[in-house]
């Protein structure tokens, strides 16, 4: 494995090729850097669920065309295009995976973990996702149905997991924190308060 | 084209999809019984090999795409429909998978041939 | 192709490793080589399907043992050099240069 010093090193080449060619100012790649660190990122799928949990019309929206219903919310960004929202219920798991490299929904989850571009959860996700949740802690019924969404092509999914027991008086806003970015990928459920 | 601060924050509010409005006749409609065709290219392909001879049935037709595959290998785009295709995780995986549970993966026309 | 990234139902990879609060980003590289690769796909360099075949071509014991996004940069390499806009032999006197100015 090379060393974090030599691909920086390359990296710092490769910078200061493109720089040179005039291929991009400096700006534009501290502006692509600050995109996928501070905007895009599951804050914005965070906001697009707890709406649907407390906006019956916005679900039916989202279920039905969640591009435009992720638009309409302001998160219009690369890598959410063509989005798909499958929704968990005590009968259906849903499980996001991208088994031949990392197709994720920036706009509203930003980049993925390094978990889940690694080789173990894209090996085992798409053959033994009861596994794989079971590694994560996820509880699913044995009689319910899971469904693997392997995302290779071009459209993006993002799970809407069910809404936790508990949370029934819980406001938009406070509904926030029990959106986490991996109930949104299907490996967990939403958190219970 | 030199890449500005003003063109990256232009490209990132644009769409760069690659769904395309050609009108492109579908070969198989949903509910329609597929077999993934048993192709082994060495170029690009988002055809996973676990798939390749499954069985499954057309979910929903998510409308005409640019082909990934041809687009790798500057083939043009190759528009076509790309569906939703759901496999039983037991044709995939055998007896010992559960039989209720499945996988849903996105499959270009020219992947599919009539089950 | 038949890649080492068709990863699908093959055993023998262990546990998943999961990090808790993971930056985006855990070296400034990372982001600079995320960047630039992006860069040569809004410059028209290349698309994102030939980037990804790229990555898809990377030596298989390589592919597992270097990071993700050392995939990207090895990606963004070997398409710029295929484009014709930075040759390898340029980015290697480019890399030997700047090796000389950090001893």
């Amino acid at each position: 494995m090379t060393s974090d010093a030599d691909v920086a090193l390359r990296v710092r080449a490769l910078e200061s090729l493109l720089l040179e060619k005039g291929l991009v100012e400096a700006p534009a790649i501290d502006e692509i850097i600050d995109l996928f660190e501070n905007r895009l990122g599951p804050q914005n799928g965070a906001k697009v669920i707890a709406r649907a949990w407390t906006d019956p019309e916005f679900k039916a929206r989202l279920l039905a065309n969640a591009t435009d219903a992720i638009v309409e919310m302001g998160y219009e960004a690369v890598q959410g295009e063509d989005m798909v929202v499958v929704e968990n219920t005590p009968r259906i798991h849903n499980l996001v995976v991208c088994t031949l490299c990392s197709c994720f929904p920036w706009a509203t989850l930003g980049l993925p973990p390094v978990w889940y571009k690694s080789a173990p959860y894209r090996a085992r996700a798409a053959s033994d996702p009861r596994g794989v949740l079971a590694e994560f802690g996820t509880a699913i019924a044995d009689d319910a149905e899971v469904r693997v969404w392997d995302s290779n092509a071009e459209l993006r999914y993002m799970v809407l997991p069910e809404r936790p027991a508990g949370s029934e008086g819980m406001s938009e806003e406070d509904l926030l924190a029990l959106v986490t970015r991996d109930s949104m990928i299907g490996v967990s459920h939403a958190v219970t308060p | 084209m030199k890449i500005t601060r003003e063109v990256v924050q232009g490209l990132y509010k644009q769409t760069g999809t690659a769904r395309v409005d050609t009108d492109v006749a579908a070969s198989f409609q949903v509910g329609d019984t597929i077999q993934a065709r048993n192709i082994n290219p060495t170029g690009h392909t988002r055809l996973p090999r676990y798939i390749r001879g499954k069985k499954g049935s057309i979910a929903t037709d998510n409308g005409v795409f640019k082909f990934a595959d041809s687009l790798a290998h500057g083939a043009g785009t190759q528009p076509q429909h790309l569906y939703s295709v759901r496999f039983t995780a037991q044709e995939i995986w055998g007896g010992e998978a559960p039989a209720q549970d499945s996988l849903y993966i996105d499959l270009w026309d020219d992947y599919l041939e009539p089950a | 192709m038949n890649g080492i990234h068709d990863m699908g139902g093959v055993h023998g990879y262990g546990p998943i490793i999961r990090e808790d609060n993971e930056p985006v980003f855990h070296h400034d590289w990372e982001g600079k080589a995320l960047a630039l690769a992006r860069v040569g796909l809004a410059g028209g360099h290349f698309n994102l399907d030939e980037f990804r075949h790229a990555m898809e071509r990377i030596a298989p014991v390589d592919y597992l043992a270097i990071s993700y996004y050392e995939r990207w940069l090895e990606g963004t390499l070997m398409m710029l050099d295929q484009k014709g806009v930075i040759s390898r032999e340029e980015f290697q006197a480019r890399l030997t240069e700047l090796s000389g100015e950090g001893s």
